[in-house]
């Protein structure tokens, strides 16, 4: 049992071991979806290369394909595509220089995923049923984000900020998951508290948030045997859920047994919807099936313009808040201004809770807040545990449109650079320590040793400090420098 | 104390990386396709081609593909399919589009072996190539060159119309702020040609009208060409920074492709991409069509024609333009001997009849 259970993706997928992958890799959507989601841009331009070579290649090759100042870039891609058990690079020998190339799994899968064909039925398989009319994209994205806006209150609702939502709370195995991923911890008075992993889980961006959940739940059950699941068969589930279709119903009767027991809980999430009458069907919603893109990145155009033209109609029909997580909250709703000003276009009660979290609201419009950071606010924010690093990210995820476009105009960051700065020192004033979990390197036998070793962890990007004069440095991560020393002794 | 660094700054910048929008444009000259058919048929192209676009909607679910018909005599959107404007809300095109093609697909029972998206393509592609091959009638046949240029056109439109559509609705900012030309678009464009048939050289001012946009847009261009002469595509990729790839194979386009077309402008800025050394600059004359290593130059409007014009009248601006002594021998005189200019006053500068300098602005 780990204590403290993955909030990221990529860090949940790093621990699993090799042979995990090889079971992941087998269904094409699963490596579609690791390629799409896990992938830098570099990396995927490589693995798309090296899709249809039927040999391996030299790594000399390789660097001869990137330009020599983006040498780092490519270690780092490299590093990523051999953690994530993608590609496979070949002991380095005398009489044989190092090859690399995809793992055979990998590279069934994903060539199928771009070819089609195969009988894997990995994309889902769809209903032949007829639909029900009343089920369309709007009621959908209706659907997910009450569900989701549901979890976020009530983890924010433990602050102590009531906020005035009109829902009933999740379902109780959604709380039982929330604390024991202790993201709320239950208090001596038999009250609930936020934890600062539940403030770092409220101020992620939806796509994120909902991964964590994900992630949280695939840790409780998977280490809960009596289940029946297997965490592999979760994971490549979600993966598939995120290569299938909005607005389009699929069958359950194809899915396996476990998978079908997997879905209620989905359901409470608001991933997926399946119809009071007709439980043989089920429907994506938009969280599912934005599931592997990565970032803001549903500020795409069809989506933008399908977005702002449901959120107008569904303001015609009921003027329910808009945002709070769902889908079409992504646009983003906050200004700052350089003179810490700050005004969020939005009425919603949780987003209102949150910002209220680490700004001192002064003004309420109909649409629309006002307030700004102060130190006091800040300071306030960082005795609940909030850092500085999570308040700037938020404001990075939650930035209006606006700011983004004079950004991309001017070639100047989103967020104006004094803000971001002042934010930081007001939580240096506290903590002038910033700690980093890893591992010290020292007692090199000879100056090259050392030398040699320090430069490869700085360029697969895990160095974090070093002291060339006492031959020592720190990593945050040591698997691939034990595997680099043992090929160098192996060598030698 | 000291290993506090307050004065490092900290930026915040969008992390996500632009959308990346490709257009292919495929020369489909069915005389040229014949000429290569023992090699690589259009079938086995399209099908290559589509794993191609299979593969650039796999980076990203906001990557967008546009695939674009150059045919004999006219351009076709192969993907998405314009077809009659459904009964729909909203007035932008594109949701439109691909909501019909949705439709269309509806019908069909999907594949559960196929991403959904890549399914849609397909079947429009090639319904839309059959029905562009059936309406091809035996006059068209004559022509052995390509609209190049309406394709191109085209691509540019849907590249602005989705860029415009990012950068949103929003007039009053780019009126206050100046338009910063080294910032990045909003959405990373880059057109790919497949083109198997010769340059035709009355389209050269209407592609190379295309190039420029382009280039202005900071819009690849990329070309692959099977066979043909394509001069004009080898300038337009050199102006807009694009590739150019002589395909001595055709057998295996997809490799080219995957190999040589795979990295977008973004992951251009890391990668070494494959060039070609010598560009083919020669340029079409106004008058007759024709490609032209040198020729005569209209000193107002910059008209390039192949011969002196009739009445040395420009045919562009009308100016009368006066030729010289053009054609004559020039005539060889013999040089004298010079002497040795001494210098006078020390300075090897030229006497320009004035102490000061040229004033700068």
């Amino acid at each position: 049992m780990s204590n403290n259970p993955s909030l990221h993706l990529a860090e949940y997928l790093e621990r699993l071991p090799g042979t995990t992958f090889k079971k992941l890799y087998q269904q094409p959507s699963t490596a579609f979806a690791i390629f799409r989601r896990m992938l830098p841009h570099l990396a995927k331009t490589f693995v798309m290369r090296m899709l249809f070579m039927p040999h391996p290649m030299t790594l000399n090759d390789l660097d001869v394909w990137v330009k020599p100042e983006a040498k780092r870039k490519k270690d780092q891609s490299l590093s990523i595509l051999r953690g994530l058990h993608i590609v496979q690079i070949s002991a380095p020998s005398k009489e044989k220089p190092q090859e690399i190339q995809l793992m055979s799994n990998f590279k069934r899968s994903l060539r199928l995923a771009l070819t089609g064909g195969g009988n894997h039925n990995s994309f889902g398989v769809p209903s032949s049923l007829l639909i029900p009319p009343e089920i369309d994209l709007p009621f959908l994205d209706r659907y997910a984000r009450k569900k989701w806006e549901d979890v976020l209150h009530f983890v924010v609702s433990s602050v102590g900020y009531k906020s005035v939502g009109d829902g009933s709370g999740p379902n109780k195995g959604v709380k039982e998951l929330l604390i024991a991923g202790r993201l709320v911890d239950r208090r001596p008075n038999g009250g609930l508290g936020i934890t600062q992993a539940g403030f770092t889980f409220l101020l992620q961006e939806a796509n994120a948030q909902v991964w964590t959940l994900l992630l949280l739940w695939l840790d409780v059950l998977g280490n809960n045997k009596g289940s029946g699941l297997d965490p592999v068969d979760m994971l490549s589930f979600l993966f598939m859920l995120a290569s299938l279709e909005l607005g389009r119903a699929y069958d359950t009767n194809a899915l396996t047994e476990e998978r079908r027991n997997m879905l209620p809980s989905l359901v409470d999430f608001g991933l997926i919807y399946i119809p009071q009458h007709k439980r043989s069907m089920f429907f994506p919603t938009r969280l599912a099936t934005t599931l592997t893109s990565g970032g803001n990145s549903l500020r795409t155009i069809s989506e933008g313009v399908t977005a702002a033209t449901q959120s107008a109609q569904t303001s015609q029909q009921s003027l329910g808040p808009l945002g709070g997580g769902g889908g079409e909250q992504q646009a983003g709703s906050v200004v700052i201004e350089t003179n810490y000003r700050l005004y969020a276009y939005t009425q919603s009660a949780l987003q209102i809770a949150v910002l209220a979290l680490f700004a001192k609201l002064n003004m309420r419009f109909p649409d629309m807040v006002a307030g700004r950071l102060s130190r006091a606010s800040i300071r306030q924010a960082i005795n609940f545990g909030i850092t500085a690093d999570q308040i700037i990210s938020y404001l990075a995820a939650h930035a209006h449109e606006q700011m983004h476009r004079t950004a991309a105009l001017t070639n100047k960051p989103v967020l104006p650079p004094t803000v971001v700065d002042q934010i930081r020192l007001w939580q240096l004033e506290n903590e002038r320590m910033k700690t980093t979990s890893g591992f010290l390197f020292r007692d090199f036998t000879d100056d090259k040793d050392y030398l040699d070793t320090a430069r490869f962890s700085e360029e697969i990007g895990v160095l974090v400090w070093r002291n060339d004069h006492a031959r020592m440095f720190f990593a945050n991560k040591h698997e691939q420098i034990k595997d680099f020393l043992k090929t160098r002794k192996r060598a030698e | 104390m000291d290993a506090v660094d307050v004065s490092e700054h900290y930026e915040v910048t969008s992390i996500d990386s632009p959308p990346s929008l490709l257009s292919i444009v495929i020369d489909t000259n069915p005389r040229a396709w014949a000429a290569l058919d023992s090699r690589l048929s259009l079938a086995q192209a399209i099908s290559n081609i589509l794993v191609f676009v299979n593969a650039h909607l796999a980076f990203s679910n906001t990557n967008q593909v546009a695939v674009i018909a150059a045919h004999v005599n006219r351009a076709v959107w192969l993907y998405p399919t314009a077809q009659k404007p459904a009964a729909a809300k909203d007035n932008s095109g594109d949701v439109q589009m691909q909501d019909v093609s949705a439709e269309t697909n509806n019908s069909s029972s999907p594949s559960a072996n196929k991403y959904p998206q890549f399914a849609q393509i397909e079947s429009s592609v090639f319904s839309s190539i059959q029905s562009l091959m059936a309406e091809t009638t035996i006059q068209d046949l004559d022509q052995v060159t390509t609209q190049l240029s309406g394709a191109l056109t085209l691509a540019l439109c849907r590249i602005n119309k989705a860029s415009q559509a990012l950068s949103s609705s929003d007039t009053t900012l780019s009126n206050a702020a100046p338009v910063n030309s080294t910032a990045p678009p909003p959405v990373k464009g880059r057109i790919v040609v497949i083109s198997v048939s010769d340059s035709e050289p009355s389209q050269y001012i209407p592609t190379m009208n295309a190039v420029f946009a382009a280039a202005h847009n900071q819009v690849a261009i990329d070309t692959i060409a099977l066979a043909g002469d394509s001069t004009f595509l080898q300038q337009a990729c050199f102006n807009t920074n694009g590739i150019f790839l002589k395909a001595s194979n055709p057998q295996g386009l997809l490799t080219y492709l995957m190999f040589g077309l795979i990295p977008d402008t973004e992951a251009r800025e890391s990668i070494i991409t494959p060039t070609h050394d010598t560009v083919d600059f020669r340029t079409a004359c106004f008058c007759h069509g024709k490609v032209v290593d040198t020729g005569f130059v209209c000193s107002v409007c910059l008209s390039i024609f192949c011969e002196p014009p009739e009445n040395a009248e420009c045919l562009t601006c009308g100016t009368v333009l006066a030729l010289g002594n053009y054609g004559a021998k020039p005539a060889v005189v013999p040089r004298k001997k010079k002497k040795k200019k001494k210098i006078v006053n020390g300075s090897g500068r030229e006497e320009t009849g004035s102490a000061t300098g040229t004033p700068k602005p």
